[in-house]
C-alpha cells in the first residue's frame, strides 16, 4: 500500500472515531441540559399545583388533554422523582393521539387528609429536535473534514514526499557499473536532506569499492600474464632438449595444458572486467549473418569432426555493436553448442530480425537456467574456464539483448532476443 | 638477421635470446628503455622486439625515438595488455606487429620472420627451404619443382614450420597459431594431426622425403 493511502486510511479512521465520540458526548451533554431544564420547569409547575392546593384545599380541575394526573394513594412518604415517559399529544381533531417522548415528574401532594401522586408530563419534542440538529451538524462536519483531509493528504502530502520519491527513483536507476552518479535535488526538509546525504555517501563508497575491486582484478590478471609468458617460453625451450624421455614429455604436456588454461582464464577475467567497465567501444554497424557465417566457417572442422549435423536458417540482421564482442559472443555460443553435443548430434542456428537461436542436442536433462550463466559454473564434463556463458551474457546485457536458456523438445536452446 | 630484444623479465628475455640464437639469429638484449635508446642510437638492427611495460617507461617512447631519428627497423611489440588502444597506438607509431603475452616462442619466431621478410625482401616473394619453395604472394608451394595444392591451414602450418625449422614445436603452439585462443586446445589436437598427415603426404609425394618428425606426443619438428 502506498504511503499516502496508508496515511489517508489512518487519518480518516481516527477522524471518524474522534468525531463519533464527539457526537456521543454532544448528544449526552445536550440531553442532560435539556432534561435539567425540563425538570426545572416541571418542578415549577408542581410548585404552582401545590400552591393552588394550599390555597383552595382541593385538587385543580382536570381538563381534557391535560397531562397532569392525580392518583390517590396510601403512601404517606414519597420522594419526588423524574422519569422519561411517553407523552400522548392530543391534536384536537379526530386523528387521535400521537405519542412523543416526554419527561414526567412524580411527587406526593396532600389534599386535606388524602395523599395523591401528582404526575406532570411534558413533551420533549423540542429538545429532540435540538439533538437531531446537533447530530446532523456533527455528521456534516465529519464529512467536510474527511473531504478536506483527503484533499490535503493528496496534494500537500504528495508534494511533501516528492523528494523521497525522487531518491527512490534514483536508487532504482542506480547501476554499479554505470559511471553516472546519483543526482539528488536539494530539499528544505531536514529528514530528506539527511537521507540525500546518506544515499550520496553510500553510493559513492559502493562505487569506489566496486571500482577498486575491478582495478584489482584487472591488475592481478595483467600481472599474472608475464609469469605465464615465462613458463610458456621455458617450456618451449625445454622441449628442444633431445635427452628428454617420453615420460617427461607427458608431464610437459600437462604443464602446457595447465598453463594454457591459466592464460585463458586470465584473458576471460580481463574481458569480463573490460565489458563491465564499458571499455570496448569500437561500435560499428554490420550484418550479424556475416559474422555467424564466418565463425561457422572457422569452426566447421570441429563440428565435422564430431559428425554434428549443422543446419542454419539465417536472415539478414543489421546490428550496431562492437564487432569484437559480437564475435566473442557468437564464438562462445557456437563452441558451447559443439562442445556439449554428442557424436553425430545436431546443431541448429536460426537468425531472424528479432532473435538468434542456437539449439543443440546433448544431455537429456535440462540445465539449470539460473546457474549456467554464473561465473565458474561448468557442466560435468566441461574442461573450459566456466566463463564462456558468463561473458556471452554480459556482452548481451551490454547491448540490452536478452540471453536466455530453455530446454525445448530435447534441444538445449540458447536464445538471444534483440 | 640482427635482433634486439628489449624485455625486463629476465626469464623471458633469456628464453627468447636462446631460441633465436639457436635459430641462427644474432641477438642482443637489454632490460630497460634507457639501454634500448642508447643501443638503437649506436647500432643498426634488422628487427626489434619491444616490451611495452618497461621499468623506466613505456616502450612507445622508443618507437617515437626511432621515428624521430628516421630509423626503420622492424618492430614487434609484446605486451601483457590486450588493449585495442595500445595496439593501435603502437602500430601508428611505426610498429609492425603486436603480440600479447603469453605467447609461444615459435609464434614469436614466425612473426619476426614475417616482419623481416616484408622489410627486406620486397623484391622477391619466394621463400626457399631445401626442396620447398613458397610463393608468398601467390600462396603457391612448389616442392622439388612440382606444384602442390595445400589448404589454407596447411599453407599456414608450412610457413610456421619453415620459420621454426629444426625446433620442436609444441602442439599447443601450433593450435594457437592456427585457431587463436578461441577453441579448446584438446579439441584441436586431432585436427593438427590430420593437417600434418596431409602436409606430410603431399610433400612426400613430390620430394620423396619426410620433413616432419613427431616428438613424443608433445609436438613436431620440421627438418
Amino acid at each position: 500500500m502506498k504511503l499516502a493511502a496508508q496515511y489517508n486510511k489512518a487519518t480518516l479512521i481516527i477522524t471518524f472515531i474522534v468525531l463519533f465520540i464527539a457526537g456521543c458526548v454532544y448528544y449526552t451533554a445536550i440531553n442532560y441540559i435539556v432534561n435539567k431544564q425540563l425538570d426545572h420547569d416541571l418542578l415549577g409547575e408542581t410548585g404552582e399545583v401545590k400552591e393552588y392546593i394550599n390555597l383552595h384545599r382541593q385538587l385543580p380541575n382536570q381538563y381534557e388533554g391535560d397531562q397532569t394526573t392525580f392518583i390517590k394513594t396510601n403512601i404517606a412518604a414519597f420522594k419526588t422523582l423524574f422519569v422519561d415517559t411517553p407523552y400522548h399529544k392530543n391534536r384536537g381533531n379526530k386523528r387521535g393521539n400521537k405519542i412523543e417522548p416526554g419527561r414526567a415528574i412524580k411527587t406526593l401532594v396532600d389534599v386535606k387528609e388524602d395523599h395523591y401522586i401528582l404526575t406532570i408530563v411534558e413533551s420533549k419534542e423540542a429538545s429532540e429536535h435540538l439533538t437531531q440538529l446537533t447530530i446532523g451538524i456533527t455528521i456534516l462536519l465529519t464529512v467536510i473534514l474527511l473531504f478536506i483531509l483527503a484533499l490535503t493528504n493528496r496534494y500537500i502530502l504528495s508534494g511533501l514526499w516528492k523528494p523521497f520519491y525522487h531518491i527512490l527513483q534514483q536508487l532504482k536507476a542506480f547501476n554499479l557499473a554505470d559511471s553516472s552518479i546519483i543526482n539528488l535535488n536539494t530539499t528544505n526538509i531536514d529528514e530528506f536532506t539527511e537521507l540525500n546525504d546518506a544515499v550520496t555517501v553510500m553510493s559513492t563508497r559502493v562505487k569506489s569499492d566496486y571500482q577498486n575491486l575491478k582495478t584489482f582484478t584487472e591488475n592481478a590478471s595483467h600481472e599474472m600474464l608475464t609469469p605465464i609468458a615465462v613458463i610458456t617460453s621455458k617450456l618451449d625451450t625445454l622441449i628442444q632438449d633431445e635427452k628428454l624421455k617420453a615420460k617427461q614429455f607427458e608431464q610437459i604436456n600437462d604443464i602446457y595444458a595447465a598453463t594454457n588454461k591459466l592464460s585463458r582464464l586470465n584473458q576471460s577475467l580481463l574481458l569480463l572486467v573490460k565489458i563491465d567497465n564499458d571499455l570496448i567501444q569500437d561500435t560499428a554497424t554490420f550484418n550479424l549473418k556475416d559474422v555467424i557465417l564466418e565463425k561457422e566457417h572457422q569452426l566447421q572442422e570441429l563440428a565435422q569432426n564430431k559428425g554434428i549435423e549443422l543446419i542454419h536458417l539465417l536472415e539478414d540482421k543489421e546490428i550496431t555493436a562492437s564487432k569484437y564482442l559480437i564475435e566473442i559472443l557468437i564464438n562462445n555460443l557456437f563452441n558451447n553448442a559443439i562442445k556439449h553435443n554428442p557424436i553425430n548430434g545436431k546443431l541448429y542456428i536460426k537468425l531472424t530480425s528479432k532473435e538468434l537461436i542456437f539449439q543443440n542436442t546433448g544431455d537429456l536433462d535440462p540445465l539449470n537456467s539460473e546457474e549456467i550463466f554464473e561465473r565458474f559454473k561448468k557442466g560435468k564434463n566441461s574442461d573450459g574456464t566456466g566463463l564462456g556463458l558468463t561473458i556471452a551474457k554480459n556482452i548481451c546485457s551490454q547491448y540490452h539483448y536478452r540471453l536466455s536458456y530453455s530446454f525445448e523438445t530435447s534441444f538445449h536452446t540458447f536464445r538471444v532476443t534483440f | 638477421m640482427k635482433l634486439l630484444i628489449i624485455e625486463d623479465e629476465q626469464g623471458l628475455r633469456e628464453s627468447i635470446e636462446k631460441y633465436f640464437t639457436e635459430a641462427g639469429v644474432l641477438c642482443e638484449s637489454c632490460s630497460n628503455l634507457a639501454g634500448a635508446i642508447s643501443k638503437t642510437s649506436m647500432y643498426q638492427y634488422d628487427c626489434i622486439l619491444l616490451d611495452i611495460g618497461l621499468p623506466d617507461g613505456e616502450g612507445f617512447t622508443l618507437l617515437e625515438h626511432l621515428k624521430a631519428n628516421g630509423k626503420n627497423e622492424g618492430v614487434l611489440i609484446i605486451s601483457a595488455r590486450n588493449s585495442l588502444d595500445n595496439k593501435i597506438k603502437g602500430l601508428n607509431l611505426g610498429a609492425d606487429d603486436y603480440l600479447i603475452k603469453p605467447f609461444h616462442l615459435a609464434e614469436l619466431k614466425a612473426r619476426i620472420d614475417a616482419i623481416y621478410r616484408r622489410k627486406y625482401f620486397n623484391t622477391t616473394n619466394l621463400l626457399n627451404y631445401d626442396l620447398i619453395s613458397v610463393d608468398l604472394l601467390g600462396h603457391e608451394v612448389t616442392v622439388n619443382g612440382i606444384n602442390i595444392l595445400l589448404t589454407r591451414k596447411e599453407y599456414d602450418m608450412l610457413l610456421y614450420f619453415i620459420a621454426n625449422k629444426g625446433k620442436v614445436i609444441s602442439k599447443n603452439a601450433i593450435a594457437e597459431h592456427l585457431w587463436g585462443d578461441e577453441i579448446d586446445l584438446v579439441d584441436s589436437f586431432d585436427f593438427i594431426y590430420t593437417h600434418i598427415k596431409n602436409i606430410r603426404k603431399k610433400i612426400m609425394e613430390a620430394a620423396h622425403k619426410d620433413y616432419i618428425k613427431a616428438v613424443y606426443g608433445v609436438g613436431y619438428k620440421f627438418l
